[in-house]
């Protein structure tokens, strides 16, 4: 079915795409159309002054652990404030999606990483938004990790001001080889943050991955992970921290097309105030991929009655020998915890603070390096302390 | 230091008056059972000296080391030492038991104007405590009360008492769900606690706990109220005749 419909400013922009409605039932909880309530003109420049790239970069929950950091400012690489590593233009091309789509037609810059070895020291992919005109920044990544080896890649995003961030990332990880992916969404307040990651696994890998989105007025989050090697494990893990009117919503697919593989998807999700966080996520296991054992659980923490939080798992099940299931629950705090902690001496704020790091807590466990880890769980608490209030 | 003066006590959002004319006097360093059937109150009345929100006083007041016990949040209270063992400890996932225990500790201290616990001097007092108590270290790396016995859940509110050092004890029902070993471990860990300026009151339903937590004052709460009290001899006599005669009594 095809509807006429007047293009939006937005759409005009990006020379007359279309953005997703709310119809495509993928998408029935972001309608881009009006979301992007003005136009983001794709390639932009801004003049980057040296000292906001300097503390935009410093900012990064991850500043002082990663080894090998490739900076990329504005969409654009910046080698000044890399170091260890080259960002080289991607030339692949990823569609058949709306944000793969745009990033197709705008993406001019990435980082291209094969990984070899086994290291626990991290890579950081750091993308920073200087304050300047509205604009769309888009990038493109991919990253391949070499049969056996053992990586860990931070992506972390940061900005200030008016923009939309369009990033795109293909990871691919090869046999027996094992990746952990830390994804730190800390966009400006103002931003629009869209993303979509792919991730393809050959038999025996090992892939741990942690999203943290707590920047941007407007996420959206797209993951595909497919196991295409019999014998992988995935462990897919996410935390929101949101508030104001903050509006996050994460996709996720996880793709049994082998047999003998395990998935496990986490997400643990605080809402504040009008703030409205999404999960949905779909596990396919396709007809030979017999002895999946897949397992998928989103749960919401509302801190205010006007928060909300949407869950849609699906499951689709075309093998018969399989476990899998799926979990999903949205509360606010457990009053019985709370008088707990406040009969042991802890004041209300202090009481919930505790709670809440408690919550989310468990999707942290997914990280198995420390010092990220930890990162994270200051980074958490920061937020908390930020949003403490009285009652 | 605990006055309690014709408390009435009604569940917020029922009209049924759980509480009826409540009057109980404890001084420092005593000990007072009450003891009295399911439904008489007792839990509620736990519950209310430790400021649990559903309900309503509606007549009396409880006065606490001079204070107006009732006017004060549950924080404000434990800060300023009243202490309840719950008979059903809360479970507390992702809030390791010691690191619980050192943010109690220092909010109390906060409160009081005290300088936190250096973490050594922390460490040190817990060890000592939860060595007398039987409690390991991995219970105390375990989340609070998650996967813990009904005998190791009741033994980490004593070890969180024992750390604590409130002046006012309430425990309720500590015994409950315990097996007499259990029950032992329990007990020593309240007597050793006790103290000239530190006052216990022990709400149980049995008789068999004060055998080992002796008390100064045994009274028997029915329908609301205290219907009467003696010394220890009375737990006795209760568990001989059980509590028909006293529901009887006051129909």
């Amino acid at each position: 079915m095809t509807t006429a419909v007047a293009r939006t400013a937005a759409e005009e922009a990006y020379g007359g795409a279309l953005l997703p409605n709310p119809r495509l039932e993928d998408w029935k909880w972001t309608n881009l159309r009006t979301l992007i309530d003005r136009p983001f003109p794709p390639r932009r420049a801004v003049e980057a002054r040296p000292a906001d790239v300097a503390r935009l970069v410093a900012a990064s929950p991850f500043a002082a652990i990663a080894a090998t950091r490739l900076v990329f400012v504005n969409g654009r690489y910046d080698a000044a404030h890399s170091r260890l590593a080259n960002g080289s233009v991607v030339a692949t091309k990823l569609t058949g999606e709306p944000i793969l789509d745009m990033n197709a037609s705008f993406a001019d810059d990435g980082a291209q990483l094969s990984l070899t070895g086994t290291t626990d020291l991290p890579v950081e992919m750091v993308f920073v938004a200087t304050a300047g005109e509205a604009r769309t920044i888009a990038t493109r990544n991919v990253i391949e990790v070499a049969a056996g080896a053992a990586a860990t890649v931070i992506e972390t995003y940061l900005g200030e001001g008016d923009y939309l961030a369009n990033s795109v990332g293909e990871y691919r990880v090869g046999r027996a080889a094992r990746l952990d992916r830390v994804k730190a969404e800390c966009e400006g307040p103002a931003a629009l943050h869209l993303s979509h990651t792919q991730v393809t696994l050959a038999d025996g890998a090992n892939f741990r991955d942690f999203t943290l989105t707590s920047g941007a007025r407007v996420s959206r989050q797209n993951g595909t992970c497919v196991f295409a090697g019999a014998g992988a494990e995935a462990k897919i893990s996410g935390a929101y921290l949101l508030g104001g009117r903050q509006h996050a919503d994460t996709r996720l697919v996880v793709d049994h097309a082998v047999p003998r593989c395990v998935s496990r998807e986490l997400f643990k999700c605080v809402m504040d105030d009008q703030a409205r966080g999404i999960f949905q996520g779909k596990v396919i296991v396709r007809p030979h991929a017999q002895k999946t054992d897949g397992k998928q659980s989103s749960h919401g923490l509302l801190l205010s009655e006007t928060a909300e939080f949407d869950a849609k798992p699906e499951l689709e099940i075309f093998a018969d020998d399989v476990v899998c299931g799926h979990g999903a629950t949205s509360g606010d705090l457990d009053h019985d915890q709370l008088f707990y902690l406040m009969s042991r001496g802890l004041p209300t704020a202090e009481a919930k603070s505790l709670l809440i790091a408690a919550f989310v807590g468990e999707a942290f466990d997914t990280i198995a390096h420390d010092g990220l880890r930890e990162a994270l769980g200051a980074f958490a608490a920061g937020w908390l302390t930020s949003h403490r209030r009285g009652n | 230091m605990l006055d309690i003066d014709n408390l009435h006590v009604k569940l917020a959002d029922e009209d049924r008056e759980i509480i009826r004319g409540l009057t109980l006097s404890v001084k420092p360093g005593e000990v007072h059972a009450i003891m009295g059937p399911n439904g008489s109150g007792k839990s509620t009345l736990s519950y209310v000296l430790a400021g649990r929100e559903g309900y309503e006083v509606t007549q009396g007041s409880v006065t606490y080391k001079g204070e107006d016990l009732l006017a004060l949040e549950p924080d404000q209270r434990a800060a300023r030492g009243v202490f309840l063992a719950f008979q059903y400890p809360i479970e507390i996932p992702g809030v390791a038991t010691m690191q619980f225990l050192k943010v109690a500790l220092n909010a109390q201290r906060k409160a009081r104007g005290a300088k936190e616990l250096l973490t050594p001097d922390f460490m040190r007092l817990v060890k000592d405590r939860s060595a007398k108590l039987g409690i390991s270290q991995d219970m105390l790396k375990r989340p609070v009360n998650v996967g813990f016995s009904g005998g190791e859940k009741k033994r980490a509110e004593i070890l969180q008492m024992a750390v604590l050092e409130p002046s006012l004890c309430i425990l309720d029902e500590t015994d409950s769900g315990l097996d007499i070993d259990a029950l032992r471990v329990v007990a020593d860990g309240v007597n050793a606690l006790r103290s000239p300026d530190r006052a216990m009151v022990v709400i149980t339903h049995y008789q068999r706990l004060l055998d080992y937590i002796v008390p100064d004052h045994v009274h028997v709460l029915s329908k609301g109220r205290i219907v009467k009290s003696g010394d220890r001899h009375l737990a006795l006599e209760l568990e001989e005749k059980g509590y028909a005669e006293f529901e009887k009594e006051e129909a």
